[in-house]
C-alpha cells in the first residue's frame, strides 16, 4: 500500500499539469498519473503556436506550454509515468486506485480525484462512412502524431473531412510536408474551427473549404484510392449525385468525445450536452471528492481554458472536506448549446465564479444576461457568437442563489 | 432427356431466354439476364437434389464483368517443387480446422491462402454464434455437421485456448399464433436431439434480458447455442496446425492445375508449382472456381453479403444471442433474421442482413444495410443507441444453390475433396466438417498412414492481463515488465500481449493481425491512439522498418516515408 494522497490527478496533459502545478502552489500532497512515458498529452504533438496567450500572455507552441507547467511542479507532486489506471473503488472518505505500470500493480489511496483524461477523436465509423476499410484513413490527431512526433508522412494526396481546428491545422501541416490537400469538406453550412485557423491554415495556402458536403464512402481494398463526396440537405442527409475524389489519404476532424470511462465507473453523472461530467462551480462531479476538468469535462477551444478549469478543480480538491453540498441547477436559455458548470453549490461561494458556454448556432448581435434569484448581476453584448468559439464569463462576488443565463438575440440575428 | 425437359419447362415459364442442359449429371443453365436476383432465382428453380449432382448456373449478368480476384502482389519460388501430400486451398475456419486435424498424421500439409492472414473473409466477418441448428433442414449435411460441431465446441475451444460461452439463444415473439405453433420447434429439437430447448417467459425472462421490449413476452430458448470469437477460433486452429507441423503459406494464390486423366498432378501458384497428392477445396466464395480448375465443378456459389454492427462495450443490451421469431423477420427465405448478440469480448453485435451479390468479395458496407439492421433489431431492443456503434463489417457467405454443405470427394476428379457451400451454421459445423474432410482425405490417400506421435492438441492462448486479479497480474509484470505497459487504452492491452501475438507459431506482422490476436485497436477509439505504438512494436519485434508495416499486407502501407528534412545546414 502506498501512502495516502490528498489529490490524485489522472492525466498529464494541459489539464492535469495545471492541476498538479496548482497543488504544488498550495503545497498539497498530490500524485499525477500519466499513461504515456512523457508528460504533456496532446501538447507534445502540437508544434504550431497559439498556446498560452491567455495564461502566459505570449504565444507558445504546445511543447513549450507543457514545459511551463512542468517547471512549476515541485517535490510535492509524485509524477507517475507509463502508468495506467485500471480501477477505482470508493472507500471511507476517499478512493482506492489500482494502476498498472511496468513496475507492477499499485494500489493508491487518496482523498480526492481530479479527472483530467482529455478526449478522443470520433472515427470514420462513428460518422457513418461506409464502403471499404483500407489503410490511409486517419483521425487528424493520429496523423498529427505520425507527422510531428514520428516524423513520417501519412500520404501524398489527402482529403480532409471536418473543419475542426485539428483538421485545419493538419491541412496546413500536410501541405508544408508536400502532401497535396485537395479540399477540406465540412458537413455543416458553417465552419467548425476558429476563424484564425481558417485564415492561417486554409486561405493562406489556397486550400478550398467546401461547406455542406461530407464523405460518404471509401474506395480501396488495400490503401485508400478515392472517397465519395456528397452534398447534404438541411438535416445533414446526403442528397444529389455523389462525386468521386481520388486521394490516398483521408484525414478526419469530425469531433472530439470527452473520455469519461473512469468517471462512468465511479458513477459520475454525465451531461448529454457536453458528454462530460455535470459539475458545480468548483468542478466537483456528482460523486463527492471526484472533480473533472479540461477536455474531459467539455471540449474547449483553447488549451488555456483547459488549464484554467483544472486550476479551479485542483484548488477545490486541495481543501475538500466532505461537507454536503447544497446544489442548485444553473438555468440557461435554449439558444445556448451548453453551460459549464451546470450546478452551483451554495456552500462554496467563491470570489469569482467562471462559466464557459457555447451558442447553439451562429448568432449575430446578442446580449447575455445573468440573474441571481431574478436580480440581474451580469450583462454583456456580443457582436457575434459561433459554436466553435467557446465563451467565458466571470461572475465576480459570491453567487449563491438561483442563477439564470439568458441569451437575447436581436431581431434578424442568425439561425436557430 | 425428360428431367432436363422438366427443368427447362419450369424455368422457361419465367425466363424463356435461359437454356437448360445436362452436363455430367449436373443441370446447367446458360443465357443472359438483366438482374442478378433473376439469375439467382433461376438457379434456385433448377435445384433437384434427387436428379442432379448440382446446379451449374452459367447465366451471365448483362453489362457486368466479374471483378478480378484480389490477388497477392508477391511472386517468388518459395513453393516450387514443394513436397506436399495435402494442399488445402483457403485458410478460413474450415481450411484451418482441416489442417489441424490432418496434422495428427504424418503428412506434409500445406495450407495456402491468397490473403495476408487467415480468416480474412467469411470466417472473420460473421456473428460468432454457435447455432443450436434448430432452423436447418432435418436430413441435411447442415444438420449432420452442425449438430455434431455444436457438441464438439466445449472440447475444441478448451484445447485451443479460445473463449467460448454457451449463453443460449432466445427467439422472441409477440404473436400468439407463433407461440401456438412453437411446439413444432420443441418437437423438432427432440427428434434432432438438440438439447435444452424450452420456453422462457415472465419475470425470469425479463431478468435475463432486461433490454428486450416488454411486448415480447415469450421466448423459445435453445440452451445449446453459444458464442465464440470466429477469427480467434480460426487463428487458434491454424496456430495449432502449424505447431504440429503443417505449413502455412499466406499471400499464396492457386492459379491453375494440371490434370492427367482423373487426377490433379500439378498445382500452379504465384510462389511456384508442386505436386500434391490430394487437394482440399476450402476456398469459400471461390470454391466453384477451384472445382472448375480441378475439372470437378458440380455446384455453383452465389455470394450473399451480410453486414454486422459492433457497439461499444458500454452499450451491451444482450446477455446471449437474441432473435425474433421468423414471422416477424424479413421475408427473404435465406435471411434467418440475425440477432442481437453478446460477443465473447463483451460488445453487442447486431446483424447480419442478407443480399445476393455477383461480387464474390463484396465486403464494402452500404449505409442501407446499416439502416436496415438497426431498424429491424431495434424493434426487439428499442434502447439501442446508434451513436454507440464503434464499427461495422460486411462478409460474403458462400452458399450453393442447393443451400446445403458439400463435404465430399470429387465427382469426376479422384484426388480432390470439397468443403463447399459453407454458410451458417458453418462456424458451428467447422469442427465436425474438419473431421469429415480428414476421413475423406485419408480415404483418397489410401494405404497406411502413420500417426504424428508428437501431435499436441493444446494451444496456449495469449495471456489476457486485463481480466487477472491484482496478484496474478503483478506476477506477470514482475516476470515481464512489458505486461505492465498498456498500449491499447480502450481494451487495456499491454505491450506484452502484442509481443506474444508476434511470437505465435506463425506470425503475421500487420496492424490488423495484431488487432485480431491481441485486441489492440478493437475498442472505441478504433486504434486512433494505439496504432502508432502497435506499428512501432511490430517494427521492433519483427525487424521491419516502420514504413514497411502495413494494415493488412502489401499494398496497405500506412506511412509513406519521412517528412521533409530540416532545411539549411547549421
Amino acid at each position: 500500500m502506498e501512502k495516502r494522497y490528498k489529490v490524485v490527478i489522472i492525466g498529464g496533459g494541459p489539464a492535469g499539469l495545471a492541476a498538479a502545478a496548482e497543488c504544488a502552489r498550495l503545497n498539497v500532497k498530490n500524485m499525477l498519473i500519466e499513461r504515456e512515458p512523457v508528460l504533456g498529452g496532446i501538447l507534445k504533438q502540437c508544434i504550431h503556436d497559439g498556446f498560452g496567450i491567455i495564461r502566459f500572455g505570449e504565444k507558445l507552441s504546445g511543447p513549450e506550454y507543457a514545459e511551463r507547467y512542468i517547471d512549476m511542479l515541485t517535490a510535492g507532486t509524485d509524477v507517475r509515468l507509463s502508468e495506467f489506471v485500471t480501477g477505482i473503488k470508493k472507500i471511507e472518505r476517499g478512493f482506492e486506485l489500482t494502476s498498472v505500470s511496468p513496475c507492477g500493480v499499485k494500489i493508491t489511496e487518496t482523498d480526492t480525484i481530479v479527472l483530467a483524461t482529455g478526449c478522443r477523436e470520433r472515427t470514420s465509423r462513428q460518422v457513418g462512412i461506409t464502403g471499404d476499410f483500407p489503410a490511409g484513413v486517419f483521425t487528424a490527431g493520429t496523423a498529427q502524431y505520425y507527422t510531428n512526433v514520428l516524423g513520417k508522412r501519412v500520404g501524398k494526396k489527402a482529403v480532409i473531412l471536418g473543419s475542426g481546428d485539428i483538421g485545419l491545422i493538419m491541412a496546413r501541416r500536410l501541405t508544408l510536408e508536400g502532401t497535396e490537400v485537395k479540399a477540406v469538406y465540412e458537413i455543416k453550412p458553417t465552419p467548425s474551427g476558429l476563424n484564425r485557423n481558417i485564415q492561417q491554415c486554409l486561405n493562406d495556402f489556397n486550400i478550398p473549404l467546401i461547406l455542406g458536403h461530407t464523405v460518404t464512402r471509401l474506395f480501396g481494398k488495400k490503401r485508400l484510392e478515392a472517397v465519395e463526396v456528397s452534398a447534404v440537405d438541411g438535416r445533414l442527409n446526403p442528397i444529389g449525385r455523389p462525386e468521386r475524389v481520388e486521394c490516398d489519404t483521408l484525414i478526419l476532424s469530425v469531433g472530439l468525445i470527452p473520455e469519461n470511462e473512469i468517471a462512468e465507473k465511479l458513477g459520475v453523472e454525465l451531461s448529454p450536452a457536453t458528454k462530460g461530467a455535470l459539475v458545480d462551480q468548483s468542478m466537483m462531479t456528482s460523486v463527492p471528492g471526484v472533480f473533472a476538468c479540461g477536455n474531459a469535462l467539455h471540449v474547449n477551444d483553447l488549451a488555456d481554458y483547459v488549464s484554467e478549469s483544472a486550476v479551479t478543480a485542483a484548488a477545490a480538491a486541495a481543501v475538500f472536506d466532505y461537507e454536503r453540498p447544497e446544489l442548485t441547477d444553473v438555468e440557461y436559455s435554449d439558444n445556448m448549446l451548453y453551460l459549464v458548470p451546470q450546478r452551483l453549490d451554495g456552500k462554496r461561494a467563491a470570489e469569482n465564479t467562471i462559466f464557459y458556454f457555447r451558442s447553439r448556432g451562429d448568432i449575430s448581435e446578442c446580449r447575455l444576461t445573468v440573474t441571481d434569484n431574478g436580480r440581474e448581476i451580469f450583462k454583456r453584448s456580443y457582436m457575434a457568437l459561433r459554436p466553435p468559439e467557446m465563451e467565458r464569463v466571470v461572475l465576480k462576488g459570491a453567487v449563491r442563489g438561483r442563477l439564470k443565463f439568458t441569451l437575447d438575440e436581436k431581431s434578424g440575428g442568425g439561425e436557430k | 432427356m425428360p428431367s432436363v425437359a422438366k427443368t427447362q419447362a419450369i424455368i422457361s415459364k419465367v425466363y424463356p431466354q435461359i437454356r437448360v442442359s445436362e452436363r455430367r449429371g449436373c443441370v446447367r443453365l446458360e443465357g443472359t439476364l438483366d438482374r442478378w436476383e433473376d439469375i439467382v432465382e433461376a438457379g434456385r428453380m433448377a435445384v433437384d437434389r434427387k436428379r442432379w449432382h448440382g446446379v451449374l448456373n452459367d447465366i451471365t449478368l448483362k453489362d457486368y464483368e466479374e471483378p478480378p480476384i484480389s490477388a497477392p502482389a508477391e511472386r517468388d519460388t518459395s513453393l516450387e517443387n514443394a513436397d506436399v501430400d495435402v494442399l488445402i486451398i483457403g485458410a478460413g475456419v474450415i481450411g484451418c480446422a482441416v489442417a489441424r486435424e490432418l496434422s495428427k498424421w504424418k503428412l506434409k500439409v500445406l495450407l495456402a491462402d491468397k490473403e495476408s492472414d487467415v480468416a480474412m473473409h467469411a470466417s472473420s466477418r460473421n456473428d460468432g454464434v454457435v447455432h443450436p441448428c434448430i432452423d436447418v433442414k432435418m436430413r441435411s449435411a447442415k444438420m449432420t455437421y452442425g449438430r455434431a460441431g455444436n457438441r464438439m465446441f466445449d472440447g475444441v475451444c478448451k484445447d485451443l485456448g479460445v473463449s467460448f460461452e454457451r449463453c443460449g439463444q432466445y427467439v422472441f415473439t409477440d404473436k400468439w399464433w407463433v407461440v401456438a405453433a412453437s411446439p413444432i420447434y420443441i418437437l423438432k429439437a427432440l427428434i434432432c436431439k438438440i438439447p435444452n430447448a424450452g420456453y422462457a417467459w415472465g419475470k425470469k425472462l425479463r431478468a435475463l434480458e432486461p433490454h428486450v421490449d416488454p411486448k415480447y413476452k415469450v421466448a423459445i430458448k435453445f440452451g445449446s447455442a453459444g458464442i465464440v470469437c470466429p477469427y480467434g477460433l480460426t487463428i487458434a486452429y491454424a496456430e495449432n496446425a502449424v505447431a504440429n507441423g503443417a505449413r502455412l503459406s499466406l499471400n499464396t494464390i492457386v492459379e491453375g492445375m494440371e490434370l492427367t486423366g482423373e487426377r490433379i498432378t500439378r498445382v500452379f501458384t504465384n510462389r511456384g508449382a508442386f505436386r500434391p497428392r490430394v487437394v482440399v477445396n476450402c476456398a469459400g466464395t471461390y470454391s466453384d472456381k477451384v472445382a472448375e480448375m480441378a475439372n470437378d465443378r458440380f455446384f455453383t456459389v452465389h455470394p450473399r453479403r451480410g453486414t454486422n454492427l459492433i457497439f461499444d462495450t458500454k452499450e451491451r443490451r444482450s446477455n446471449s444471442a437474441l432473435g425474433v421469431a421468423l414471422s416477424d423477420a424479413s421475408k427473404s427465405a435465406h435471411t434467418k433474421g440475425g440477432g442481437v448478440i453478446k460477443t465473447v469480448d463483451g460488445n453487442m453485435l447486431v446483424g447480419p442482413d442478407a443480399h445476393e451479390t455477383p461480387d464474390r468479395e463484396d465486403v464494402g458496407t452500404y449505409a442501407e444495410s446499416i439502416d436496415a439492421v438497426i431498424a429491424k433489431h431495434s424493434k426487439l431492443v428499442p434502447q439501442m443507441k446508434r451513436g454507440q456503434i464503434i464499427t461495422y463489417f460486411t462478409g460474403v457467405r458462400a452458399p450453393v444453390y442447393e443451400e446445403d454443405f458439400i463435404v465430399s470427394s470429387g465427382k469426376f476428379t479422384k484426388n480432390i475433396v470439397h468443403a463447399a457451400g459453407i454458410q451458417s451454421p458453418g462456424l458451428t459445423a467447422a469442427p465436425a466438417i474438419a473431421l469429415g474432410i480428414e476421413r475423406l482425405v485419408l480415404g483418397v490417400l489410401g494405404g497406411k498412414i502413420d500417426k504424428n506421435e508428437s501431435f499436441n492438441p493444446k494451444r496456449e492462448p495469449i495471456p489476457a492481463t486485463r481480466g487477472m486479479d491484482v496478484g496474478e497480474r503483478g506476477e506477470y509484470i514482475k516476470k515481464n515488465p512489458d505486461f505492465g505497459e498498456i498500449v491499447c487504452r480502450c481494451e487495456e492491452i499491454s505491450k506484452g500481449e502484442i509481443i506474444a501475438a508476434l511470437n505465435a507459431p506463425f506470425v503475421v506482422p500487420t496492424v490488423d493481425a495484431v488487432k485480431r490476436r491481441a485486441r489492440a485497436g478493437m475498442g472505441r477509439c478504433q486504434g486512433a491512439f494505439c496504432s502508432p505504438n502497435v506499428m512501432k512494436i511490430i517494427s521492433e519485434t519483427c525487424k521491419i522498418p516502420l514504413d514497411g508495416v502495413t494494415k493488412s499486407g502489401s499494398g496497405s502501407e500506412i506511412l509513406c516515408g519521412d517528412i521533409k528534412p530540416a532545411e539549411g545546414k547549421r
